[in-house]
């Protein structure tokens, strides 16, 4: 049976449960993956943090639609088309550059948005957010230190890096294609915007990578539940446990 | 943090609970529990409780064990209520438990991460390998003096 989210509050902090839960299950892939222990280590707490806050952002949405349903429920029994993550956060961890790139990439854009949520007018989502801005500094910082080490190192690590942006950023114009929304929820989406761009063409320019277009969409909007071709894969796997068999506790 | 006088056999149980993952300070120690209401008229103790991160694998876990305490003490009827703001800060932790993470060799939190003791030779010239450790809330270092590697109790 299908899930559907109904209220428009709900709909709007499913975009962000969504994104952060994807993110933290590609994260988890890199578990035993890392270039070496210590990033490894790195990763799989971002991992973990990203996770804990979709588990979060879900009991809030449950709490908002009043359908009795658990966190658990959400993350696990709906299906592509029902999820609504940016395509950004489902790119794969093609190699080390990827796996930076992308987290810098949307550690700058959530940040962004949990700024202005401080102001919500749930008090539960403003106090989220004062949390979450706590704990992503050092996803952020990390992710930031990375592109700059990537970028001026060697010529085949900016060579990488930059390869990298020049792919994730085909999924940069979908960030701030706002609809009534974003536009409700979001104090300043015109902030948001410029305040990605100036922190992004900053790090970049300083990690000696040439800023790639941000193209209009082409594909049709994370918004309204189209992905990219991974997303289906990546739900396969991290759902199936719980498809598999239901109600299994731990 | 302050601990209410009220219900202090229920914050003396609660504090003879230690954190699973850093078992040298106890959870009434490490913040987490904000507050403890007894509802004799409901025959039922109410807990709040601030996770330390919102990822923290270990939250599940403190209220497994926060039940069995009360349980076995007789309390079979125990609401918990899990609050997220006002948001879980190292500024919680009182010098004594810093006092004591120093001694079992985890560097305590200090003001935005800017002097760090080793707990070893105790010197002050030491060096982050990583910001991420064993657990969310700790990081990695080094001490350039002893060579020793240590945990830091990261402030947050
Ligand atoms: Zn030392």
């Amino acid at each position: 049976m299908a899930i559907t989210i109904d209220k428009e509050q709900a709909q709007f902090l499913v975009r962000l449960a969504d994104t952060e839960m994807i993110l933290g299950q590609r994260l988890c892939e890199m578990c035993s993956n890392g270039p070496f222990l210590e990033e490894d280590i790195a990763l799989s707490n971002i991992a973990l943090d990203l996770i804990g806050r979709a588990e979060q952002l879900y009991i809030l949405i449950s709490e908002i639609e009043g359908k009795g349903l658990s966190a658990d429920d959400y993350a696990y029994r709906r299906n592509e088309r029902e999820y609504f993550s940016i395509k950004l956060v489902e790119q794969p961890n093609t190699d080390f550059a990827w796996v930076i790139a992308r987290q810098y990439l949307h550690d700058v854009y959530v940040k962004e948005i949990f700024t202005q949520l401080l102001s919500s007018k749930i008090d539960k989502v403003a106090g989220l957010s004062e949390k979450v801005l706590k704990e992503i500094t050092y996803s952020h910082v990390h992710a930031r230190d990375w592109m700059f080490r990537l970028g001026i190192g060697t010529p085949e690590s900016n060579r990488r890096l930059q390869a990298a942006v020049d792919h994730l950023f085909k999924y940069a114009g979908e960030l701030f294609a706002f609809d009534s929304i974003d536009k409700k929820f979001l104090s300043d989406i015109t902030k948001l915007e410029q305040g990605w761009k100036s922190a992004v063409a900053l790090t970049l320019a300083e990690a000696n990578v040439k800023q790639p277009e941000i193209h209009k969409i082409y594909m049709r909007d994370y918004r309204e539940g189209f992905h990219s071709e991974y997303l289906g894969h990546i739900l396969s796997e991290m759902q199936f446990l719980p498809r598999a068999y239901p109600d299994a506790k731990w | 943090m302050v601990i209410q006088k009220e219900f202090g056999h229920l914050w003396e149980l609660l504090s003879q609970i230690p954190d699973p993952e850093i078992p040298v300070i106890n959870l009434v120690e490490l913040g987490v529990i904000r507050k403890i209401e007894e509802k004799p008229d409901q025959d039922k103790v109410v807990i709040t409780i601030t996770p330390t991160y919102t990822g923290c694998p270990a939250k599940k876990l403190f209220n497994d064990l926060i039940l069995e305490k009360l349980y076995e003490n007789g309390y079979k009827n125990v609401e918990l209520v899990s609050q997220l703001h006002p948001v879980w800060t190292t500024d919680w932790l009182t010098e004594e438990t810093k006092a004591k993470l120093l001694k079992e060799g985890i560097s305590p939190p200090t003001a935005e991460n800017k002097i760090i003791q080793c707990p070893h030779c105790k010197s002050t010239d030491t060096r982050m390998i990583s910001a991420f450790g064993s657990t969310p809330c700790q990081a990695l270092y080094s001490c350039n003096k002893c060579l020793e590697p240590f945990n830091y109790f990261k402030c947050h």
